[in-house]
């Protein structure tokens, strides 16, 4: 019997049958990387003290929501705040992330956290202790995405693999990963520490510029960034480049030298994202097609209703990074050998 | 003005210890004052901003940015250069060794450049910063 009619539609609104099953909800932070970003930001949120350069710590806003059909429904929330005043005061950048986790929409199943947000306030480990969600930095995935990306090069030019920037949580990831599936790695770095670590996992160390020079794929994974000049390169190399801001400093790559961002994924099936969320990713340096791998790390946590972090505080949780990958594999999400906003062509990689 | 090692307060140094510790991912036994962070202890810069994190809020202080810096350049005469093209001069040196009592002075070389500086911070650096903060704290 069909129910129809005032009363039928009285109790359908009481019992709730008129929505549909709600789907997870992911939420990630993010701050303004620029001046001009922060202005943008007072354009979005309708606050004209931002958008004349103002700068106060302004409130966090939504910047574009996502939809991930059939599956999940993400917030991107902004922090009008620039990476500096972000490092100058953690203890206040602790309160405005979790001031934006509490304006959210709806009970939210997993949170992200962008650039400089995953390492102020002890990685997310502070954030994680003060909100009842679970926070994730984002490090498994982009983990992911970079090994993705260098294995898909190594099959094109074979040979030992460098990664620079070993000691810090990316780079340790890379480094055991790549150490684990029997690659000649070469890692970036100095110190006892590192040089106790390359020994465990079966890497040569070499300090950082050495170790550039020292073959044709070369993974960027320091968290500083500018650190190499190009030089150190050999010509008809590649970088794969996860660093942020990036690994070279400026100057003139060495001939047939191919820098490829490292943490590139391909646009997931079914995600839209609305015209502020495309302008966020054109301003993030991601294009049309593509997103950030990091991005992805709570949604994945969202739709797998999984509530152990893939990365909270330093390292990676043992094990992270298979079972990220495996999540990956069943969503269908692939990293991606991007050049700026495009995809590049394996025809464009140098040779073995 | 120079800064002088000041003795180790257990109480203090077991906070510092527990905070560059727990950022570090070690156990606090490898903690010792006079391990080098980034070469002993493998951390890298941005583990400095989490270590100054914690002690903040474990001594409810606030740790200036560039503080060693700032203290090296106290008390510079108008003229007195400290680094050129980012290398310290012999000067720079003279007043680093001075800023950073905790540093061997055969550790200060000749041909240190600024971004160097990070690499001789060692655990008893920041129990210095710590106690010299409590004690401006206590003060004011």
């Amino acid at each position: 019997m069909v129910l129809s009619g005032p009363k039928a539609t009285a109790r359908r609104l009481r019992e709730g049958l008129h929505k549909k099953p709600s789907l997870p909800r992911f939420v990630f932070l993010v701050h303004a990387l620029t001046p001009a970003h922060k202005r943008i930001l007072g354009a979005r949120f309708s606050d004209p003290e931002l958008m004349a350069g103002g700068k106060g710590w302004g409130v966090p806003g939504r910047l574009c929501r996502i939809v991930v059909e059939g599956l999940a429904i993400g917030e991107v929330l902004s922090l009008p705040l620039l990476p500096e005043e972000l490092l100058t005061d953690q203890e206040g950048a602790l309160g405005r992330m979790e001031d934006a986790i509490r304006r959210a929409e709806g009970p939210v199943a997993a949170v992200g956290l962008g650039s400089v947000l995953a390492v102020v306030a002890g990685r997310g480990e502070a954030l994680a202790e003060r909100v009842n969600v679970p926070i994730t930095t984002g490090a498994a995935a982009t983990s992911w995405a970079a090994l993705g990306n260098t294995l898909r090069v190594h099959e094109r030019l074979g040979g030992p693999i460098v990664v620079l920037g070993a000691s810090g949580t990316v780079g340790d990831a890379l480094v055991e990963a790549l150490c684990g599936l029997g690659h000649e790695v070469i890692a970036g770095g100095t110190g006892k520490a590192l040089e106790r670590r390359c020994k465990t996992l079966g890497a040569k160390l070499l300090p950082e510029e050495e170790a550039a020079a020292a073959a044709r794929i070369v993974v960027g994974a320091a968290t500083t960034g500018g650190t190499l000049a190009p030089e150190h390169l050999q010509p008809h190399s590649v970088l794969i480049d996860v660093a942020l801001p990036p690994t070279l400093k400026r100057g003139p790559l060495p001939p047939g030298v191919v820098v490829l961002a490292g943490e590139a994924v391909d646009l997931p099936h079914g995600w839209t994202r609305g015209l502020w969320g495309q302008l966020y990713h054109l301003f993030a340096g991601y294009g049309p097609n593509q997103i950030f791998a990091c991005l992805a790390e709570p949604m994945v946590m969202a739709i797998q209703g999984r509530t152990t972090p893939f990365a909270l505080g330093r390292r990676l949780k043992p094990g992270a990074l298979a079972e990220f990958t495996e999540a990956a594999r069943e969503l269908g999400l692939t990293p991606r050998l991007a050049r700026g906003w495009r995809e590049a062509r394996l025809d464009e990689l140098p040779r073995r | 003005m120079s800064a002088t090692m000041p003795e180790l307060d257990p109480d203090v140094f077991e906070k510092v210890r527990e905070a560059i510790a727990e950022a570090l991912g070690l156990d606090e036994d490898e903690v010792v004052p006079e391990a080098r962070l980034m070469d002993d202890l493998g951390a890298e810069s941005l583990d400095f901003l989490d270590i100054v994190f914690r002690i903040e809020r474990a001594f409810g202080i606030k740790v200036p940015r560039g503080g060693v810096e700032s203290q090296a350049r106290g008390g510079l005469v108008e003229g007195e250069v400290l680094e050129v093209d980012g290398v310290l001069t012999d000067l720079g040196r003279q007043k680093l060794a001075e800023a950073m009592p905790e540093v061997p002075s055969e550790d200060i070389v000749e041909g240190l450049k600024v971004s160097e500086i990070v690499t001789l911070f060692r655990v008893a650096t920041f129990y210095r910063i710590v106690v010299t903060l409590l004690a401006e704290k206590k003060a004011s």
